[in-house]
């Protein structure tokens, strides 16, 4: 399949991995990625906070790019992926409509909300299928525990981003378990990470990643895997905060998504940019038993 | 046609503070129809099982607020949740009280740190003498004023939301999902006098601690849709007053940031944030973290079809406003 | 010891409009509420508010409509002063924050409601009662009083001839607490759950009524019980009258249009007695619908369209797709009645007073009388708040002028012993399953359709009940939050009112608004325009009359 690749900030910059992971596995599946470098930054949610309607009509630009392409979208942020379908809920209001047309087609530039945004989990777990996921694994995660953390953005508001439930998820541990891996159940999988406070109140922020770190480990996860760089860098870059926060050590590893499945499909750390992370993750990869299914 | 029972098996929380040393679950299993609410159940749990289970019900029509407690982990209303889903999707149902409220009795909760919020907002009109109301008259308010409300009238004040919020859980000083779109339903009320002064107390208490992360939204019965609103009051407060506070100043930074290359430039945000002193506080981490990721001090690349995206801004974003 | 002087019990549209008037009368007020104010059933009331406000409206055609919608029991005083002050009311509520939906030109909205001859129900979508509730708590939080919430009445105490003050058990602590009061206004609503199919919430157990009752006051027209026409079939959850309000049909198993038939000129908004019978006799005659959870008809909104029902009845809209599993835009919906409302109560004047000096009622708990023997939809959220206001200032000018009141341990040591002797006892019986055969009890002899000798089978078996009651056994021990204990004292208190109803309606040989004698189905004008007083008493009530007061109109047949 071929698909408009929108990597979102992070994943050029301070979250490079999860753009290494992301090609890994995309090769492996024959999904081929066509970049666009006119897409820009899709807010993050803050620029929804300052003005509602500008964030819209950034990110209609975005989708328009894509439509006139003829290509859906493939996001590997779940924030990435609330704020594109943000957009195309609100342009669905005719108010909103004409004033972000009113500052769109002066440009030349024209909406038509028939793309579809889709993130990695979706496209593989449904476009792909876990059979033809399955098919790829060279070194299936037994052993491993991993706690998905699915990113509020990815999820919520349920009816608008029509996802596949607001609270009750369960496609991303069908993924781990695809590839081998033991998911982990906890409260923690479907809450906040903190980072929208993390530059606000980073007390607040890093308690909050801190306990769902906690509950995670207190459910015996080995991992933690998140679609969302915002989250990875709240519970990866700024888990030494969290472990202050909560008093308590937390050693626990932070995988992006595409990265588990990665190293199922045969990856090395080197090629997926482990070596990047600030919480060592060879103590995870080391649960996983010695004797590869080939 | 008859529709047909299953065996629900409820996981009741039960808890006497000051009488048990411990909270535990007790079982009970009933033999219900998929479509019965939860509330039914546990009424009938009381009425036939064992009357000491405390819980907090009245009018089991999803208007009162009485019911709301945690199902499956979900803050809802007991009488608005259905069995069958519940039974299909986790092969139990486990009743808890609601969060970020004290336990008085198994499923009752102390709402005192709720109903404290919501007075804090000043939750009445604010009048001004100068400008009475007529006196022989309704105030006259169009059906576009009305519709500025959103869905906030239908708040019947459960705690749901308060419930489910994990910056509450996080931090007593969050006003909570409630107390803040209650602010927002007098914000937007023409009959009140008092617009400025709402938004301009609520940025430095609490605010800016949303985590937009929609829980509320989730968990509200009554389609208040909270977060939404909150997002509203943080635009309204920007706009009123400018970027006061570091959520703010976060917000506008952030906006003011994607004018240099469409796409983010991490470091000059941390700036706009906090301030150049006040970035000494964040070097320590900052360089922890560039150690592993140096691309955080990079300029990033400028994308194509940056004109577009000014344009988009000289339209849509009005020029800053110059402090309170 | 807690003293104030005034203690409104009750923290309904009533009690709170009551609290709202004695605090600006400047006295010291207490609010005793077995509910947070919030959650009062005042909130669950859906379609509206009636006020002649409208320029080609008048007070005294809202008069006539109530007049007559009470088949002529109304007191037309009581009425007359009543619709007077509807139209400063609603301004009033409006002025304490109240949102309702506007008219384009930005007056208050007004809808069709049952029995009017005229659109004058102000309302709020179909949450005209939440959002009542909202501005009126918003308002009167500015206000200084004490809240005692959670606390369940158990006795008004009463001596040397006045009101001394009250005694409540305090559900958060199991505590027997006294309050000394000058004035006592009763404001607890109706009593529902009297019955099994209500749209009344679970906590409408009339206890305000029985304690008033057991102090000595009179209760008035007890046998005239409302039973709303639409309510959903399982549960009994209310479906406005503001769907027929706004263009909503009935429409039997064969498709039919029924209420052509019963109400030639006005059709589905006849008065709500007229429409619950029709309904109650297409299915008595076979042309309801049949299921699993009874016998129903259709109630239709499809034609309104998406729009306007998604607008104005979204709360209904929500209550189908939630409870009923359908969607009201696209499926008709099944109905039947329900109990609704009480249109009898503490008997009280215009003032709001009772026979006891110092004891004042106001809201359902009381019986003035401006429904008579059937309400009309929509005056009963106006009710709520003008004689709320009545009572509120008349309990405050009492007060004002009182000698302090004296309550003691005696008083508190009365409702432990009892109280006591239910969770002490070893064995007995259930109070919920006492409260379940009452409730059929009144389901299957006291409903919409009356025989002497279902009446007198229904009083047997209360008073069967009523007798095992004496043997009632509390299980749970506890002090903290104990709801066995809250199942006894509610369903003492539904017993005596089930009894009142009983006797009230056995004696009244005619049938007049709710109150419908297929014995004796015509009005008896000659014989019955009076209201019935029950007085308490250990083997039950001693029922007396009042004549109904007329002012300018003569009792005519009452059609639609």
């Amino acid at each position: 399949m071929k698909i408009a690749y929108y990597p979102g900030c992070l994943a050029q910059e301070s979250a490079k991995e999860l753009d290494m992971a992301t090609r890994y596995v995309c090769r492996t599946l024959g999904i081929e990625l066509v970049e666009f470098p006119n897409f820009s930054c899709c807010g993050s949610g803050f620029i929804d906070e300052a003005n509602e309607a500008l964030n819209i009509a950034i990110n209609a630009r975005n989708l328009a790019i894509a439509e006139k392409a003829g290509l859906d979208m493939l996001t590997i942020c779940s924030t990435c992926q609330g704020m594109l379908n943000l957009a195309k809920v609100r342009m669905q209001d005719p108010k909103v409509r004409a004033r972000v047309d009113g500052a769109l087609k002066p440009l030349g530039i024209e909406y038509k909300g028939t793309v579809q945004v889709k993130h990695l989990l979706k496209v593989i777990t449904e476009d792909i299928g876990l059979p033809a996921v399955k098919a790829k694994v060279r070194r299936p995660l037994h052993g491993m525990k991993v706690g998905a953390f699915y990113g509020c953005h990815l999820l919520r508001p349920a009816d608008e981003l029509q996802s596949e439930s607001g609270e009750e998820p369960h496609s991303f541990e069908d993924l781990l378990a695809a590839v081998g891996a033991t998911p982990v159940d906890y409260r923690g999988r479907v809450m906040c990470c903190g980072f929208p406070i993390l530059f606000v109140k980073p007390s607040t922020a890093n308690a909050i990643a801190g306990r769902q770190i906690l509950d995670a480990k207190a459910h015996g996860a080995d991992a933690m895997a998140t679609p969302c760089p915002l989250c990875h860098t709240s519970l990866d870059a700024y888990q030494n905060k969290a472990s202050k926060a909560v008093d308590s050590p937390l050693d626990m590893p932070v995988f992006h998504l595409p990265q588990v499945i990665a190293l199922a499909f045969g990856a090395t750390p080197q090629e997926i940019g482990l070596s990047r992370h600030l919480v060592r993750t060879d103590g995870a990869i080391a649960k996983v038993s010695a004797s590869p299914t080939a | 046609m008859s529709e047909s029972t299953v065996a629900v098996s409820f996981d009741v929380y039960r808890f006497q503070p000051g009488k048990d040393a411990a909270p535990r679950y007790q079982r009970y299993t009933l033999d219900l129809t998929p479509h019965t609410p939860v509330l039914t159940g546990l009424l009938r749990i009381r009425d036939e099982v064992d009357p000491s289970l405390g819980l907090r019900y009245s009018c089991r029509s999803a208007i009162c607020g009485s019911c709301a407690m945690q199902i499956n982990s979900k803050s809802r209303l007991a009488c608005e949740t259905q069995v069958g889903p519940e039974m299909a999707r986790h092969g139990r149902i486990v009743v808890e009280p609601m969060r970020n409220q004290p336990v008085m009795r198994d499923l009752v909760v102390d709402q005192t740190p709720f109903w404290r919020e919501y007075s804090k907002i000043e939750p009445h009109l604010k009048l001004d003498p100068r400008r009475p109301m007529p006196a022989d008259r309704p105030t006259p308010m169009t059906p576009v004023e009305v519709e500025r409300f959103k869905e906030t009238p239908r708040c019947i004040a459960c705690a749901a939301c308060y419930s489910a919020c994990p910056a509450a859980e996080a931090d007593p000083a969050f006003p909570g999902p409630m107390a803040l779109a209650k602010l927002y339903r007098f914000a937007v009320d023409p009959r009140d006098t008092a617009h400025q002064e709402r938004l301009l107390r609520i940025q430095p208490n609490g605010l800016w601690l949303c985590l937009r992360c929609h829980l509320c939204t989730e968990a509200c019965p009554k389609d208040v849709r909270p977060s939404e609103r909150i997002r509203d009051l943080k635009e309204m407060a920007i706009a009123a007053q400018g970027a006061t506070e570091l959520g703010s100043k976060h917000a506008y930074g952030f906006k003011e940031n994607l004018k240099g290359a469409g796409q983010i430039n991490e470091m000059k945000l941390v700036r706009a944030t906090f301030g150049l002193t006040g970035m000494v506080g964040q070097i320590g981490q900052g360089i922890r973290v560039w150690r592993k990721k140096p691309e955080i001090m990079k300029k990033p690349r400028k994308i194509e079809g940056m004109e577009e995206l000014d344009q988009i801004y000289a339209a849509l974003d009005p020029p800053p406003k110059e402090g309170p | 010891m807690l003293r104030h002087e005034v203690v409104v019990v009750g923290a309904g549209l009533a009690g709170q409009r009551a609290a709202l008037a004695a605090v600006e009368a400047g006295r010291d007020v207490a609010i005793v509420t077995k509910l947070h104010p919030l959650r009062s059933h005042s909130g669950a009331a859906q379609g509206g508010i009636n006020a002649a406000i409208g320029p080609n409206d008048s007070i005294d055609a809202h008069t006539y409509d109530t007049v007559k919608g009470s088949d002529y029991l109304g007191d037309q005083d009581a009425i007359e002063f009543f619709c007077r002050e509807a139209g400063p009311t609603v301004i009033e509520m409006e002025h304490f924050g109240t949102i309702f939906t506007r008219a384009e030109d930005g007056t208050l909205a007004q809808r069709p409601f049952g029995g009017a001859g005229f659109p004058r129900t102000v309302y709020a979508a179909d949450r005209t009662g939440l959002a009542l509730l909202q501005g009126l708590w918003e308002r009167l939080g500015s206000e200084r009083f004490t809240l005692y919430e959670e606390w369940e009445l158990a006795r008004i105490v009463v001596r040397d001839g006045r009101v001394q003050g009250i005694v409540a058990l305090n559900r958060r602590t199991g505590e027997i607490q006294d309050v000394a009061a000058k004035a006592v206004v009763i404001a607890t609503g109706g009593a529902g759950r009297i019955y099994g199919r209500t749209t009344n919430a679970h906590s409408c157990t009339g206890d305000g009524m029985a304690v008033a009752y057991r102090a000595g006051a009179f209760l008035k027209d007890m046998e005239f019980v409302q039973f709303h026409p639409t309510a959903l079939l399982e549960g009994g959850i209310l479906v406005t009258e503001g769907a027929r309000g706004e263009g909503g049909i009935l429409k039997n198993a064969t498709g039919e249009r029924f209420m052509s038939r019963y109400a030639p000129k006005v059709l589905e908004l006849a008065s709500r007695d007229v429409v619950a019978r029709a309904i109650t006799t297409e299915i008595l005659e076979g042309r309801g619908f049949t299921g699993p959870y009874g016998p129903y008809v259709h109630l239709e909104l499809m034609h309104l369209g998406k729009e306007k029902i998604e607008s104005r009845l979204q709360e209904i809209c929500d209550l189908c797709r939630s409870f009923a599993g359908l969607d009201p835009v696209t499926t008709p919906i099944p109905i039947s009645p329900a109990q609704h409302y009480m249109m009898g109560g503490v008997g009280t004047n215009i003032q709001g007073e009772t026979n006891i000096p110092g004891l004042y009622a106001a809201g359902e708990a009381a019986c003035v009388s401006i429904h008579g023997a059937n309400r009309l939809g929509g005056n009963s959220l106006m009710e709520t708040l003008v004689f709320g206001k009545s009572a509120g200032a008349a309990a405050a000018a009492y007060a004002a002028k009182a000698a302090a009141s004296s309550i003691g341990p005696a008083d508190v040591e009365a409702v432990s012993a009892t109280f006591r002797g239910w969770t002490s006892r070893k064995d007995g019986e259930d109070p919920s399953a006492l409260r379940a055969e009452l409730q059929q009890t009144m389901d299957r002899y006291v409903n919409i359709f009356r025989t002497e000798a279902d009446l007198a089978e229904g009083l047997k078996r209360v008073r069967a009940i009523k007798e095992r009651f004496s043997r009632v056994h509390v299980v749970d021990q506890s002090k903290v939050f104990n709801l066995n204990l809250s199942d006894a004292i509610e369903t003492e208190h539904m017993i005596d009112l089930a009894e009142a109803i009983i006797v009230g309606g056995y004696a009244r040989t005619e049938s007049r608004g709710a109150h419908f004698r297929t014995d004796y189905p015509k009005r008896d004008d000659a014989k019955w325009m009076k209201h019935t007083l029950a007085q308490y008493g250990p083997t039950g009530p001693t029922l007396s009359y009042l004549p109904v007061t007329m002012t300018r109109w003569e009792p005519k047949e009452r059609v639609y």
